[in-house]
């Protein structure tokens, strides 16, 4: 092609007009500190967990019936958290900022780090909001510096599920004992239903879904652990003994680790299953048989919680920040976390809940449900800081599991996971502390 | 009319320069001409490259896309850290052999089922129309569908496999399986582009050519290879570059059926590297380093593509 | 070597003849090719490996396409049955009343009409306008303004969002159609393919219909534009499918059901944290395809008519 003086110049020319239009647009500019006014109507951005849309329209409604002075409305966030997440980093960069988010267990602290999201203690003090009767591990998992930046809302917790006929054949006990520890899995009941069924023991999702949340428990019970707060622990003998014992039920066949594990359970193809008691009510319906769940395997605590809360943008005014933590305070209040939490499968975030007869009815009749939210004051535990606080920590312990699943050297996994983990933590998160 | 309306066959030398160049160039056909190429110059400066040059000004920038905090010059790091990482290599290196797949995978299947339904054979009508129909359904729908042909558990595949007594291929947790899964998935949806470009330009190809070969009886392997492909060069080179360019930036189907894994990275692409980065990970300004990155290298590929294009002309 | 495969699967008839002009391309006897090729039999050999060939290709794209038809007809418990059901047990087209009632289609449905008509009819005519002067107007920097916007092509979308995002929530036009469309509208891949489709047209025409002083406007619907039906409408059809399938963009610019197209509002069906009941999300997912198949199909019959008519002239 030939490039005449004159063309080159023109060119020149657009280049320049394009590079001035883009210094006008400002992005990298840390510009969401500004006080943004709302238009009236309080945004509660959602991705509808557990399939929750027409429950939280319900809510609002009921919001707006109360408050018609200060009326919300449902965002579509996405369809998973990662969307919210991406959509929620778009308007930061430099868009209208909603009022009231969800926020997922690996996505709210980047958020509070960064200065995103504000924190929600001294809002409470000045709208006398009662949280004394909020869950308090489920709250407190929320807690950075000192500071509350979230409010549980739609939270869970791995459970055992397990065929009560396989559960027969093998001889185990079918009354929601499950086993005690790993070590009991591995020495009795998982040799025992692969040789009384031909099947696996348990089934659990891959790294792509989730394998770090689920087995993470596991990890804690041999003594090992992702981090303690930030001081990583892939290269513990124990950390790695836990990674050996996860290859080796694999290896033999004891445990399935594939895409769609809730599905594998639900046509048969393994005795049990890990997954979240989000699937309770989709396995209700479509497994092949009755099924019993159980705790995950001590000593305790034998698992973590995951799921979401809700957060409020740090940009917003600070009107609009007293309307949005009385707006949470009313969805998650506790006839409504029973509303929606029977409609999902997700655990009730307050702790007096309990005490209504109509939940207490429902858990009866639920014993199912019912293990979970025994379970969460229990066996559980808030999630080591690898997995949630750092940046892509979960995905990167994911992807570590599943090579060890897939048979390579565990300790050289470890290693290499930790030296990743801990150049990401030195380079985005020490220096900001 | 010789060459007629064909998607694609004509003249796709680049260089080549409109034939009205012999006209002189008065101020009137200055100003049309500006006046026609304006609003959609205008819309691509301003929505392509001015985000195109605010990625490479913020690839030198360290910026968290949730932070309030400005963000930091830090020069090349970005760009060494890149360079640095095994990981990027690898992903790198999956980038390409999904490309190469994807667009020898898509040419040549498409070109054979043009040739195949050329000929006068009954139905080839209904074929034509069915192989085309998977290009009108959304990446991330077919992504979904997908799932109940490949899933090991209760998916066709292993339910066809097991009629023969095989077990189903690990397609979601072996890395190997699952780069395969993708690009065949990949290969499905776009044939039907491929596919309708030979079929139209093999459809206007000269049937004095043709007939001229039938005459002399050239066999029809011959033929082919020294009739019909020659003729088709100038489409062959079209679509080898917006299938190039469109298997490059493949999201879809990789971010619903595999979100980049097995192992974590085994079936990551450059742009869903930088998708993961900027939004996932909220390093918008490493994700812009790869994103670059990620641009310069099809620039250059594209240019050496348009280059050896124009030297086979020359010949 | 790929180009190999092709045609050993499209010209089988061939084989003895094909095996000597691979050995030796340049100096295969033409008495031997003459022989080979008239053999007895090959016809009707050639005919069965072109059925054969047919209808293997239409059950590779025909199965998973009717898989996907009998999953959203299926209850729940059957779509994860093993061994699969090829036909339904129990026939559930309460799958899509479910999605009619769960969305609001009707209104994502406009949407994403709105969407797209607007986008394809925007993106066509600046992709012809521009073709054209690319292709018959010189004036300065023209070739240099086509690489231009050529170049465009080799920009992802993950590229441009964030900054384009910016710009747009900084105009108002978040939650809005035009925040969705005006991004959206600048076209490169159209510009590339009517460009060279103009070049190929006969100089002669052009420049008798401008010696006459014929207007710009009607050179281009009179002459122009009616020898180019079949790439114009492959231009419409690509345009339409992909503007119909936005998902990333509209999703980060729409924030209520009031301006969010199809692709986001199928999203609804779908949970993210446990089960997902796959059939209506099937269901969906085909009701949105429609529109689409009925599109090409629509195109696809002046497409063939235009190529057929142009290949009987030349």
């Amino acid at each position: 092609m030939n490039i005449t003086r004159r063309s080159a110049l023109s060119l020149a020319g657009l280049a320049a007009a394009t590079a001035a239009l883009s210094a006008c647009a400002g992005t990298g500019s840390g510009t969401a500190s500004a006080q943004q006014e709302g238009n009236g109507t309080l945004q509660f951005w959602s991705n509808h967990p557990g399939s929750s849309r027409d429950i939280e329209q319900q809510l609002i409604d009921a919001w707006n019936a109360a408050n018609p002075d200060t009326p919300a409305e449902l965002i579509d966030g996405g369809k998973n958290y990662e969307e919210l997440g991406q959509k929620f980093n778009a308007a930061l960069s430099g868009g209208e900022l909603p009022d009231v988010i969800v926020a997922s267990d690996v996505t709210w602290f980047n958020f509070a780090f960064t200065g995103a999201t504000t924190p929600l203690n001294d809002l409470w003090e000045s709208e006398g909001i009662d949280t004394s009767t909020y869950v308090e591990t489920l709250l407190a998992d929320y807690t950075y510096d000192g500071k509350n930046y979230g409010v549980p809302y739609s939270r869970s917790t791995p459970l055992m599920y397990w065929y009560t006929a396989d559960l027969e054949k093998a001889g185990l006990p079918t009354d929601g004992t499950g086993p005690a520890t790993w070590q009991e899995f591995a020495e009795t009941w998982a040799p025992k239903l692969k040789e009384a069924t031909g099947k696996p023991a348990l089934t659990v999702a891959d790294g792509s879904n989730y394998l770090d949340w689920y087995f993470q428990g596991a990890f804690w019970t041999f003594g090992g652990a992702y981090s303690t707060e930030w001081d990583l622990k892939f290269t513990d003998p124990k950390t790695i003994e836990a990674g050996t014992f996860l290859q080796t039920m694999v290896k033999d066949g004891l445990i399935s680790v594939v895409k769609d594990s809730a599905n594998e359970f639900g046509i048969g193809n393994a005795c049990g299953l890990l997954e979240s008691t989000g699937s309770l009510g989709g396995l209700k319906e479509s497994a092949t048989g009755d099924f019993i769940t159980t705790y995950l395997p001590g000593p305790k605590p034998g698992t973590t919680t995951g799921g979401a809360g809700l957060a409020i943008p740090a940009g917003i005014s600070d009107e609009r920040k007293k309307i949005a933590v009385k707006f949470i305070d009313f969805i998650t209040n506790t006839e409504n976390t029973i509303t929606f939490t029977q409609a999902t499968g997700y655990m009730p975030v307050r702790t007096d809940a309990a005490d209504v007869p109509e939940q207490a009815a429902y858990m009866d009749e639920n014993p199912n449900a019912a293990t979970a939210i025994r379970q969460l004051n229990e066996n559980t535990k808030s999630q080591d800081y690898a997995r949630v606080f750092i940046n892509g920590g979960g995905q990167a312990i994911g992807g570590a599991l599943d090579k060890i699943v897939a048979g390579q050297d565990v300790e050289t996994v470890f290693t290499a996971l930790q030296e990743e983990l801990q150049a990401t933590y030195d380079r985005d998160i020490k220096p900001n502390l | 009319m010789t060459a007629p309306s064909i998607p694609g066959l004509e003249n796709t030398d680049l260089s080549r320069q409109p034939r009205t160049r012999r006209v002189r160039t008065s101020a009137k056909t200055v100003l049309i001409g500006t006046a026609l190429v304006l609003p959609n110059l205008i819309l691509l400066l301003v929505f392509t490259y001015r985000p195109l040059i605010d990625n490479i000004r913020l690839s030198f920038y360290n910026w968290n896309i949730a932070s309030t905090r400005p963000a930091t010059f830090i020069g090349l790091d970005n760009y060494i850290e890149w360079a640095t990482k095994p990981e990027s290599w690898q992903i790198v290196w999956q980038t390409l052999i999904f490309t190469v797949f994807a667009v020898f995978g898509s040419m040549v299947l498409g070109l054979a089922l043009a040739l195949l339904l050329d000929k006068p054979l009954k139905g080839r009508k209904a074929v034509r129309s069915l192989v085309f129909a998977p290009y009108v359904i959304s990446g991330a729908a077919i992504g979904v569908a997908f799932q109940f042909v490949f899933d090991p558990g209760y998916g066709l595949i292993q339910d066809l496999l097991g009629k023969i007594g095989l077990a189903s291929p690990a397609f979601y947790t072996s890395p190997g399986w699952a780069m395969f899964m993708v690009t065949a998935t990949y290969i499905w949806k776009n044939l039907g582009y491929t596919f309708v470009i030979y079929l139209a330009a093999l459809q206007g190809l000269r049937k004095d050519l043709d007939e001229a070969a039938e005459i002399d009886r050239t066999p029809r392997a011959r033929k082919f290879w020294r009739v019909t492909l020659p003729q088709l060069r100038p489409t062959t080179f079209f679509l080898s570059i917006t299938v190039l360019l469109n298997s490059l930036q493949v999201f879809d189907i990789i971010n619903v059926m595999t979100a980049g894994g097995p192992l974590g990275t085994s079936t990551t692409t450059l742009v869903y590297q930088v998708y993961q980065e900027t939004f996932v990970n909220s390093r918008a300004g490493y994700g812009a380093a790869v994103a670059t990155i990620m641009f310069l290298a099809v620039l250059v590929i594209t240019v050496v593509q348009v280059r050896m294009q124009e030297k086979n002309n020359d010949r | 070597m790929t180009v190999d495969t092709a045609h050993a699967r499209s010209l089988p008839a061939a084989k003895p003849g094909s095996a000597l002009a691979q050995q030796q391309l340049q100096d295969a006897s033409a008495t031997r090719a003459r022989r080979a090729a008239s053999a007895p039999g090959t016809k009707t050999t050639g005919k069965i490996l072109g059925y054969a060939g047919m209808i293997l290709a239409g059950l590779v794209i025909a199965v998973p396409i009717y898989f996907v038809v009998i999953t959203s007809l299926k209850l729940r418990p059957e779509i994860y049955s093993d061994p699969i059901t090829w036909i339904p047990q129990i026939l559930a087209p309460e799958n899509y009343t479910y999605v009619w009632q769960t969305l609001d289609f009707s209104q994502y449905f406009v949407n994403s009409v709105i969407i797209t008509v607007t986008l394809t009819l925007v993106e066509v005519s600046l992709g012809v306008l521009s073709a054209y002067a690319f292709a018959f107007y010189r004036f300065p920097g023209s070739n240099l303004l086509f690489y231009l916007v050529l170049g465009t092509l080799m920009v992802p979308n993950e590229i441009t969002i964030i900054s384009n995002y910016a710009l747009v929530a900084q105009l108002g036009w978040r939650d809005t159609f035009t925040g969705i469309i005006v991004p959206l509208a600048g076209v490169a891949f159209g510009t590339f393919l009517m460009r060279n489709h103009f070049l190929s047209l006969p100089t002669e025409i052009i420049e008798a219909a401008r010696l006459d002083g014929t207007g710009f406007f009607r050179t281009l619907f009179k002459v122009v534009l009616p020898m180019s039906w079949p790439t114009l409408m492959a231009f419409i059809l690509i345009t339409a499918v992909t503007e119909w399938n936005q998902y990333l963009w509209p999703f980060l610019i729409s924030d209520t059901g009031r301006v969010a197209p199809l692709q986001i509002g199928l999203t609804m069906l779908q949970d993210n944290e446990g089960l997902t009941n796959w059939g209506p999300v099937m269901a969906g997912t085909l009701l949105a395809t429609i529109p689409m198949i009925v599109l090409f199909l629509f195109l696809q019959r002046s497409m063939i008519k235009g190529l057929t008519a142009g290949a009987v002239k030349g």
